[in-house]
This record gives C-alpha cells, sequence and structure tokens, in this order.
C-alpha cells in the first residue's frame, strides 16, 4: 500500500505531460539477478503510469553501452535513460551528449548520500542520478583467522596490520595464502581517496581540465609499497591476470586465502560462496596505511544519464522512472539483493528500522565506511578522460613491482605514462 | 614423385577461353557478380575506405572530434616502442600458431584417418574444441591454469610439488595463450586434413609400403607433400585466425598481460587495436593500426602466392 501510494505520488505530476512516451533504458547488467530486478521496476512503473512505457534493454558492458548510446544520440536516436559507469563521466561530459538531469525538471538531492552524489555532481550541477554504487571491503575467514591464531573479532584495519597478520598466517598455515588480491588499479583510486591524496591535479579534475597525475607522490608511494611488501613476503596471490577479482574471489571462497579485497556489491556472491564452502565469512573496513585518518572511500559503479536532444515529456519520463527505481524502498531492496548502497539516506534508516542490520550484521560495514567518508575533492573522486586507460596503466605499475621492480622508478614511469595520455586525449580541445 | 602427379592443374590462362564460352553477353557474368559485388561494397569495401580516411584523422568516437594529422599517426605508432614490441611479438606468436598447429592437426587427422577401433571418436573429439566460443575457451583456460586452485596447479602441485604462475610469468602466458590458439583452431585444421587425406588415393600408400617404406617415411615423404595443396590453404587462414581472432581469447585469458618490456606481452596488433579504439575510445588511432594490419596481410598474401606456392604440389 505504501509502495502504491509513493507511486502514485510520483506518477501524478507527469501523467498528463507523459501520454504514450516509450523511455529506452540502456544498462549494463547481463546477469539474471539485476538485470530482472530492473525489469520488474519497469514493469511496476509502466503498470501505474499507463501514459508511459520504459523498456529496459540490456546493452552490452559499460565501455559498449556508452559507445552505442553515443553513436545513436548522433542520429538522434538515443535511448532516453542510460547506466554509464564511474570511470566514463568524464567522456560522457566530454561528448556533450547529455544534459545535467539536475536541470531537466527540479529534484531535491538531499537525500542522497553525500559521498555519492558528490562524485556526479559536476561543476555545481547533478549531472547523472546515482543507481549502483559501491566501494571496496576486506573480506576475511574467519575460521582459517583463528586457526592462524588471530583474533576473528578484529580483523587488520591497516596496511601493516595485515602484513603483521600474514606473518602469522606464513608460519601457522604454510599451504594458505594470506591475501588474495587483483592488481585492480578501482583499488589504487581507493587508497590515494582514503589518505586525502588526489589523483589528477586542478582538484581531480574537478575545478578545471585535469592536466597531471599526482599518483608519483608520497601517498602513491604508500600504496605500491604495500602491493610490494605484500609480494616479496610471500602473502600476495591472485591468478595474475589483471584486475581480476572474479579469480581473487575464487581463491578466497576455495579457502586457498585468508584475506580478500573486493567490492561491497559482491557482498551477496560471498556470503553465498562462504556458505557452501562451509566457512564463517567476515566484513570489515578497506584496510588503509599506517598512520592515515581514515578520508573515506571513492564511490565506485555508475550512475544514470539522461541525453539531450529528448522531447521534453521524453526527457522527464525519464527522470522520473530513474528516480522511481532508486527511491527509498527499492534501493533499500536493491541493497538487499546485490550489496549495493542504497544511494539514499531514508532507505538506511528503512533497512536500520527493519532490522536489517542486526540480522545481517555483515552489511553494516560497508555503511559505516560510505557514512563516515568525508566530503573533499579526494574523495569525490578523479575526473579525467583518460580514467579507463588510467587504470590499466596503474595495474601494469602494479605487476612491474610485484614482478620485481622498485616502486619509486615504476611509479615515476606510470605517471608519465598516464600524463602521456591525458595530454593526448586534451589534444582533443585545442 | 611424377607417379602421383597425374592430374596437373591447368594454368589459369587456359580456362578463359572456355569461360567466354559459356558467357555468350559479356553483361551476364557481371549481372551474376552484382549481389556479391554489392555485399562486398557495404560490408567490405566502404567500410575498408572509411577506415582508410579516419587513420588520417584525430578521432575519439565519444568526443565525435576529427582533426586532420596526415601520416602523423601512423608516424607515431611506427616509432613507438610499444608498438614495435607489439609487432614483434604478434609475429612471433603468429609463428609458433600456425606452424605448431598445422604440425600438430596433420599429425593427428592423420592418424585418426588410420583404420583403427574408436577411429570416429577421435574424429569427433578432434574436432569439438571448435565448436567452442573463444570466450568460453578462454573461460575454460582461465579456470584450468588459476595459479591457486586451477586444476592443472593441483595436478602439478600433488605430483611435483610446483605451482607456475601461468598468467604473470611472461613466458607462461605467452605459451599458454599460444597453446590455447592452436587448441581452438586444432579442429578446424584437422577437419580439412581429415579431408585431404581421405581425397588421397589408397594405390599411392600401398604402393608406398609395397616399395618398403616405414609408416614414418611413407608419413613424410608421400602424404605430406600430397597434402601440400590443403597447408597452402590453411597456412593462410590459419594466419588470419591467428591475427584476428586471438582477440577473444587474448581478452578472456590474459587481458593483454603480463606486461614485460614496454607492454603486455600477450597484447598483440588486434589486441592493441581493441584497447584503443574500444576501450579508450582513440578511434583515429585504432583505424592507422587497422590499414597497418591490412599492409601486413597483404604483404604475406603476396609472400606467399609468390614464394610458397613453388613448393605446393597438386598431385592429388
Amino acid at each position: 500500500m505504501k509502495r502504491l501510494m509513493l507511486m502514485l505520488a510520483l506518477g501524478s505530476g507527469l501523467q498528463t505531460a507523459a501520454a504514450q512516451t516509450t523511455i529506452e533504458f540502456w544498462h549494463s547488467f547481463g546477469d539474471a539477478k539485476r538485470g530482472d530486478w530492473i525489469k520488474a521496476r519497469a514493469d511496476e512503473y509502466n503498470k501505474a503510469h499507463p501514459g508511459v512505457t520504459v523498456v529496459p534493454s540490456y546493452k552490452g558492458a559499460y565501455n559498449d553501452s556508452l559507445q552505442a548510446t553515443i553513436l545513436a544520440a548522433r542520429q538522434n536516436k538515443a535511448p532516453a535513460l542510460v547506466q554509464i559507469f564511474e570511470v566514463g563521466s568524464q567522456l560522457a561530459l566530454d561528448s556533450g551528449m547529455f544534459q545535467p538531469v539536475s536541470s531537466v525538471k527540479g529534484v531535491d538531492f538531499g537525500d542522497y548520500i553525500k559521498p555519492v552524489i558528490n562524485y556526479y555532481t559536476i561543476n555545481g550541477k547533478v549531472n547523472s542520478l546515482p543507481f549502483n554504487s559501491s566501494s571496496p571491503v576486506l573480506y576475511y575467514n574467519k575460521d582459517l583467522m583463528t586457526k592462524a591464531g588471530l583474533s576473528a573479532a578484529t580483523p587488520p584495519t591497516t596496511f601493516g596490520g595485515v602484513l603483521r597478520a600474514c606473518a602469522k598466517i606464513k608460519v601457522a598455515l604454510p599451504d594458505t595464502k594470506c591475501m588474495s588480491l587483483a592488481l585492480y588499479g578501482w583499488f589504487v583510486e581507493q587508497w590515494m581517496s582514503e589518505q586525502n591524496a588526489l589523483l589528477f591535479n586542478n582538484s581531480n579534475g574537478r575545478a578545471g581540465r585535469a592536466t597531471a597525475t599526482t599518483l608519483n607522490g608520497a601517498a602513491g608511494k604508500k600504496i605500491f609499497q604495500f602491493f610490494k611488501d605484500l609480494q616479496d613476503k610471500g602473502y600476495l596471490t591472485n591468478t595474475g591476470k589483471l584486475a581480476d577479482t572474479d579469480g581473487t574471489n575464487a581463491i578466497f571462497s576455495n579457502q586457498r586465502a585468508v584475506f580478500t579485497i573486493n567490492s561491497t556489491a559482491d557482498l551477496g556472491n560471498q556470503i553465498a560462496a562462504a556458505k557452501t564452502a562451509g566457512f564463517q565469512l567476515g566484513v570489515s573496513v578497506l584496510p588503509i596505511p599506517d598512520g592515515t585518518a581514515r578520508n573515506g572511500v571513492v564511490i565506485g559503479g555508475a550512475s544514470l544519464w539522461i541525453p539531450k536532444n529528448l522531447s521534453k515529456p521524453q526527457a522527464e519520463a525519464a527522470l522520473d522512472f530513474a528516480l522511481y527505481m532508486t527511491n527509498t524502498k527499492n534501493m533499500a531492496d536493491w541493497h538487499k539483493l546485490t550489496g549495493y548502497y542504497p544511494v539514499r539516506n531514508t532507505s538506511i534508516t528503512a533497512l536500520r528500522g527493519q532490522g536489517w542490520f542486526t540480522s545481517s550484521p555483515l552489511q553494516i560495514t560497508a555503511f559505516n565506511q560510505l557514512l563516515a567518508t568525508k566530503s573533499n575533492p579526494a574523495s569525490a573522486g578523479a575526473l579525467n578522460g583518460v580514467a579507463i586507460q588510467t587504470r590499466t596503466l596503474m595495474e601494469q605499475g602494479l605487476q612491474k613491482v610485484t614482478g620485481g621492480q622498485g616502486v619509486d622508478a615504476v611509479l615515476s614511469d606510470t605517471a608519465n605514462q598516464i600524463n602521456a595520455a591525458l595530454t593526448d586525449y586534451n589534444k582533443n580541445f585545442k | 614423385m611424377s607417379l602421383i602427379s597425374r592430374r596437373p592443374r591447368p594454368p589459369a590462362a587456359a580456362a578463359e577461353p572456355q569461360e567466354r564460352a559459356t558467357f555468350k553477353s559479356p553483361v551476364l557474368p557481371w549481372l551474376f557478380l552484382l549481389p556479391t559485388f554489392i555485399i562486398l561494397a557495404v560490408f567490405l569495401y566502404y567500410p575498408a575506405v572509411r577506415t582508410l580516411r579516419l587513420s588520417l584523422y584525430r578521432a575519439n568516437i565519444i568526443l565525435g572530434n576529427e582533426t586532420f594529422e596526415g601520416l602523423g599517426q601512423f608516424a607515431e605508432l611506427l616509432s613507438s616502442p610499444v608498438y614495435h614490441q607489439v609487432i614483434l611479438q604478434t609475429l612471433i606468436y603468429c609463428a609458433l600458431v600456425v606452424m605448431l598447429g598445422l604440425l600438430l592437426a596433420m599429425g593427428l587427422a592423420w592418424l585418426a584417418s588410420r583404420p583403427i577401433a574408436g577411429a570416429k571418436f577421435y574424429r569427433l573429439m578432434l574436432i569439438y574444441p571448435y565448436a567452442l566460443s573463444p570466450a568460453i575457451a578462454g573461460t575454460i583456460w582461465l579456470f584450468l591454469f588459476n595459479p591457486e586452485i586451477g586444476v592443472i596447479n593441483n595436478v602439478l602441485s600433488s605430483l611435483i610439488g610446483v605451482r607456475p604462475r601461468w598468467l604473470d610469468n611472461p613466458l607462461l602466458a605467452f605459451g599458454l595463450v599460444v597453446l590455447a590458439a592452436i587448441w581452438k583452431g586444432l579442429g578446424y585444421n584437422v577437419v580439412f586434413y581429415l579431408a585431404a587425406i581421405q581425397n588421397i588415393p589408397g594405390e599411392v600408400s600401398e604402393a608406398a609400403a609395397i616399395d618398403g617404406a616405414t609408416g614414418w617415411q611413407a608419413y613424410w615423404k608421400v602424404i605430406f607433400p600430397l597434402l601440400s595443396p590443403m597447408t597452402f590453404f590453411l597456412v593462410f587462414t590459419n594466419l588470419i585466425y591467428a591475427l584476428f581472432d586471438s582477440f577473444g581469447l587474448v581478452d578472456i585469458l590474459t587481458r593483454g598481460g603480463p606486461v614485460y618490456g614496454q607492454t603486455g606481452i600477450t597484447t598483440f596488433l588486434i589486441y592493441q587495436l581493441y584497447e584503443d579504439g574500444f576501450r579508450n575510445f582513440k578511434t583515429g588511432v585504432a583505424a592507422a593500426e587497422a590499414v597497418l594490419m591490412l599492409i601486413m596481410v597483404g604483404v604475406i598474401t603476396v609472400m606467399q602466392f609468390r614464394y610458397g606456392n613453388r613448393r605446393v604440389h597438386y598431385g592429388a
């Protein structure tokens, strides 16, 4: 009943304006769990709004769907709503094919969790509506920790803590690796934010176009050194393929490693896998460099964009559906299903009211980590046109370091490569 | 060898009068060719011309901008140490995949064509990898060679106590991709070789046997030369396979890594093109790479027809 009221309330203002409007919604969730959830929300919405037909469709991975949208937009066949990943934000902005959601119609964004809405607020305008948002956490195998003589109640929260735990694990469990950690650029972005360090100049590309990376500094060095320490002491494992978190998950789920770091969006799968394998799963905050005040995480995931050149009713209906899909109740459901953050403060209140955090205590860690995040350019995340390439370059840098090369030389090389890519991209605007 | 060249292929020029005789009007053959030409023009020639044009422009598909650069992007690519390494490792990869793949396929096809029990089953099993999509093949290999939980390392570790790092040791990763590509292409090659072997008249092997040739000799001195037309064809198709179809396997299995020297050691030309064009959206550079690849394939084809053809024996 409550849901119906909400739907009516949301829909009433648009019912007349959006007569017979079709909303194509392109997303990147090819799996049944998340794809079906979106489909179900669209069906509900369509039933409540006879004048609007929302048609969600899976358009391939983030990269492919971004490209498809741009090409469609050039032929005036753009979908009315598109899910675009966070590292594609600057590209989407530079394409000039989208309009800020805040200019479609007046929306109160006050309910959105601050660090989430900050990422998508560019030049003072909310460009896209937050949807699936996540950050990395430490997953740990409680049984193996106990076996190694560690307290499962106090997992390590710093790099030093991880290394000390690993030292004990190596002695107690010689056949088990300590840390299953993918060489993944996203983690580097997170650790820069945690140290309140920028990844790019010009306030992470938010005060002006980024022209150089600031990876090659004390903060970046600590991150790369952590990977090197883990590797040199024989604590680290992964599949060897860059950014292969599926691989590190599998190693962790098969109890070949005590710790892994991965997205909160993976929580649902991790819980299921631990149950199958028969071990107690723990979730804790992302460990950070020692002696650092925890600045918080950068939001990862994707947001919903509305192209330009739509008719007014179409743009409004698209935003209206997006707001419906991300309303208080739906975001709470979405969180329970997947582990992604509900992007609204009221969703968290609702979840707390339902006793969700007492019945699923593992989920609370992720929230506290996000809610404690301080709002500043570092935690707002880096905006630049080569964010995708930057990740790959950082991953290759991590691989060089774990392959035995020195941290300083690799960092400086990696920074040069990123700068070259950035200079090349910025040439597009001369 | 003269024994087996019973039906020499007529040279191309000799066939011409006969063809003229078939078509009375000169328009008719063109008319028949028209549908093919239309399809080629729309799906091949037009995009190729567009690519050629695009290669001269700095372009980003997301931004939709185009700035004329002339041959600048080619110059940049051809002077880039990263691209040099990519070309070199692509050539080594292609040579290994084509040579080892064809030798293995030829041998297996020969064995599977012998009158032995279960030959049909072996044939079926040999062809099977070809039915898998590169993505699935890549995923299977990724599971098998996971250093911690993969079947291969579990077996190796219990037998000889080692757990090789298949995907981040450059040499192992390169070898693994070569092996996977050979395995993936095996079915295709075996099918063609089986067909070719079955077309070899039985008398030939019989004659060899009567003359006292051992199985090994019969294979190398009789069968191998008789298969050369098929080999000629397969060298070309396999080369194209290695150059262009390596993408799916590489993307799933190694993502172009592990990094060695300037770049990932399994970043081959087609993967570099994908990275530049479709991950980093540098459309102009990707077009230039496509043109370079086209030139490469052209050169290889001409060379193959000029020098490779001499060794081909159109006997059977």
